[in-house]
């Protein structure tokens, strides 16, 4: 192990696969940026006409730009580690050098596409504490030589930042970790199944449009030419296109949220470690992520009638984001937890002595009947009067909408509760499925009291508690209980001396 | 329904209560600044309506149209006057040992508490009217997101740069700096 350490003493190139993966990278964002020029030389280029010969020759000298540009970029990117510090010495035309001292560093990821895989390197992404885009990647080392690295960077912050403790438990720590959650085949297809198949649906049809868009400025004049033609028959067959239509759309949506899934989380492992917590996922995308258990801000866990079934949670854990454009990195999701895999990630990240069922506090039953008046009634008397003019009697299957909102508002109130101890407040929520939210008082950075004047006058009020991954909400609570919880949060976050990020 | 919670290991009524925290209110000045910066906003307004119906041949400029839409904009402002005037009092806030609360609002009414040791850092700001009647407004900005970030606006330079030092004192005191 030292041996490989040692070599990152003088400054280092990356492994050779670099060169491709820094190509297929630059390709890639050629191509998303000018594949309708592409395509339109692909359809030109048949017809023989000069400009396609041009735009050809245009995308040649892009891909001997990219080619060119790669290799330069992996010849002039170096790495070592310093006193200390890890730092990065890359650039073409404009050198720029990178010096990170190691106890900046939050976190250390692996990634690993198809490429990757196969040569066996992975690329990694240092985290660095600070308030702007703060992330360097190197394209691709050796797996051995990154965990090397990794552990080595690890183990001189830790003796940096507490230079009492020895180095020996240190290295038992890296050892010692302990797997919460595989997603076994059978696991993986039950959360594919029972994914959000209107979202995949909502999804597929943004992106069936966004091309079109680009491929013809008119999408509307293109249907209306395709249509013209089959007035008559669209009347007649009009229904059984519809239905046919609509299933196949459905199918089609099924397919491609359970593809997506199995791609993103084929072989799961979520395992608990000293520090933390570490996920690693992905088929033709391997990643690998650690989660800092200090910055944890929330825990949350989700299901939906069909994950119900499955008795299976989607457990997402907030940490700290430090800029809004890590917010993707600062939300980590884990589908298909059985609860007892919830408990213990719960009790491996929160301390656990507090984690238990408390007294469900219920909220105001006037968010019920305002919920049901703005989203169930008005809208009921509304259509209902307004299609009367039009269809007289029919208009009253809009009582049908009235009812159902009251009972889906029903049901969202009675779940909606939430508790609180001396550590943790957990909000209950959901209409079709649950929803829990977990977090700890301590790590509360501004507590808020809202009162609309309607909830003046019912003497109710909603608290919002921040923290630095978000808020939670509890609505409409009595102004006695908000303020309780006001006070008694702003004591504990005041007198608490632990670490909140 | 119980009042306070039963379970928790210090009953929240013992504690020292937020709305009772000693209040101070903004000075008078900032009601000027809220009316000028509406009275520019609802101006622009005016002058933008007239010009869309005095150049653009498609709507008739007759009197009924012009007192339409630039009586409609005037109604407008007259109800941004009476709810900046009316919320003013509104907005107050209290330095205590270890938070700082600042509360506003009419309709909607919120009030804010942000312990010093959650604070990252804060700034003075001043905007171009606020110039004309030497106030300055409190930024306090808080880790993560924008969620939970304070603006105490209407301040003389001496109280803002006092309270900025306070709570950055505070800061450095109470919290570990990361």
């Amino acid at each position: 192990m030292e041996m490989t350490i040692d070599q990152y003493y003088t400054p280092q190139r990356q492994s050779r696969v670099a060169i491709g993966i820094i190509l297929i990278k630059f390709l890639r964002m050629t191509i998303r940026s000018f594949w309708p020029i592409l395509l339109s030389f692909f359809i030109g280029g048949r017809n023989n006409d000069s400009f396609g010969m041009i735009i050809g020759y245009i995308a040649l000298g892009f891909a001997a730009f990219n080619l060119i540009g790669s290799v330069l970029t992996y010849f002039r990117f170096y790495f070592h580690i310093e006193e200390g510090a890890f730092i990065i010495d890359k650039g073409i035309l404009k050198r720029t050098k990178t010096n990170i001292p190691f106890e900046r560093i939050q976190t250390i990821n692996f990634k690993q596409n198809l490429l990757h895989q196969i040569f066996g390197v992975v690329s990694l992404e240092i985290d660095t504490a600070g308030a702007k885009k703060s992330e360097l990647t190197i394209d691709a080392l050796k797996k051995e030589d990154a965990e090397a690295l990794r552990s080595f960077i690890l183990k001189e912050k830790a003796q940096i930042e507490s230079p009492l403790e020895s180095t020996e438990t240190d290295v038992a720590i890296e050892e010692d970790e302990q797997i919460v959650l595989h997603l076994g085949v059978s696991d993986l297809f039950k959360v594919g199944v029972s994914q959000n198949h209107l979202k995949s649906m909502g999804i597929l049809f943004a992106f069936v449009f966004s091309t079109l868009n680009e491929v013809t400025e008119d999408v509307p004049e293109l249907i209306a030419d395709e249509l013209s033609g089959y007035d008559q028959t669209i009347l007649n067959t009009g229904w059984v296109m519809f239905f046919a239509s609509v299933i196949i759309v459905g199918i089609i949506s099924f397919l491609y949220s359970l593809i997506t899934t199995v791609l993103r989380n084929y072989d799961l492992k979520l395992s608990i470690k000293q520090g933390g917590l570490k996920l690693v996922k992905g088929l033709l995308n391997r990643e690998e992520i650690s989660v800092n258990k200090k910055k944890v801000q929330v825990i949350s866990w989700s299901d939906n009638p069909i994950r119900m079934m499955f008795k299976m949670f989607t457990l997402q854990i907030e940490q700290a984001s430090s800029a809004e454009a890590d917010q993707l990195k600062s939300k980590i999701k884990v589908p298909g937890s059985y609860q007892t895999q919830v408990d213990s990630v719960v009790k491996a990240v929160f301390p656990e002595e507090f984690y238990r069922p408390e007294e469900r506090h219920h909220v105001s039953k006037l968010l019920k009947y305002r919920l049901f008046v703005f989203i169930g009634l008005f809208p009921t008397l509304i259509g209902a009067g307004i299609s009367y003019y039009f269809i007289e009697w029919e208009a009253l299957y809009f009582l049908i909408w009235g009812l159902f909102i009251w009972l889906t508002v029903s049901a969202y109130y009675r779940k909606r509760t939430y508790e609180v101890n001396d550590e943790f407040l957990k909000n209950n929520r959901g209409t079709f499925g649950h929803i829990y939210e977990l977090t700890q008082l301590y790590k509360v950075q501004s507590v808020q009291i809202k009162q609309s004047w309607y909830q003046r006058r019912k003497r109710i009020a909603t608290v919002v508690l921040s923290n630095a991954a978000g808020a939670l909400k509890v609505p409409f609570i009595p102004i006695e209980q908000a303020e309780a919880l006001e006070s008694f949060i702003l004591y504990g976050v005041e007198s608490d001396q632990r670490e909140w990020m | 329904m119980n009042e306070t919670f039963q379970n928790l290991s210090v009953n929240p009524n013992d504690l020292p209560s937020v709305k009772e925290a000693d209040f101070n209110h903004i000075e008078k000045g900032y009601l000027k600044v809220s009316l000028i910066s509406g009275a520019v906003f609802f101006l622009l307004l005016l002058i933008g309506g007239f010009c869309l119906i005095f150049f653009n041949d498609d709507i008739e400029g007759s009197v009924k149209v012009y007192s339409i839409v630039l009586g409609s904009i005037i109604l407008l402002w007259g109800l941004n006057i009476l709810v900046t005037v009316k919320a003013f009092p509104k907005k107050q806030y209290a330095l205590r040992e270890r938070d700082i609360i600042y509360t506003k609002g009419l309709l909607w009414w919120e009030r804010t508490s942000i312990p010093f040791n959650r604070i990252q850092h804060a700034e003075l700001k001043q905007g171009p009217v606020d110039r004309m009647f030497k106030l300055h407004s409190l930024k306090i900005f808080t880790a993560g997101g924008q969620s939970s970030d304070l603006v105490i606006p209407g301040l003389r330079e001496d109280t803002a740069s006092r309270l900025k030092e306070f709570v950055l004192g505070k800061t450095a005191i109470d919290g570990n700096d990361d």
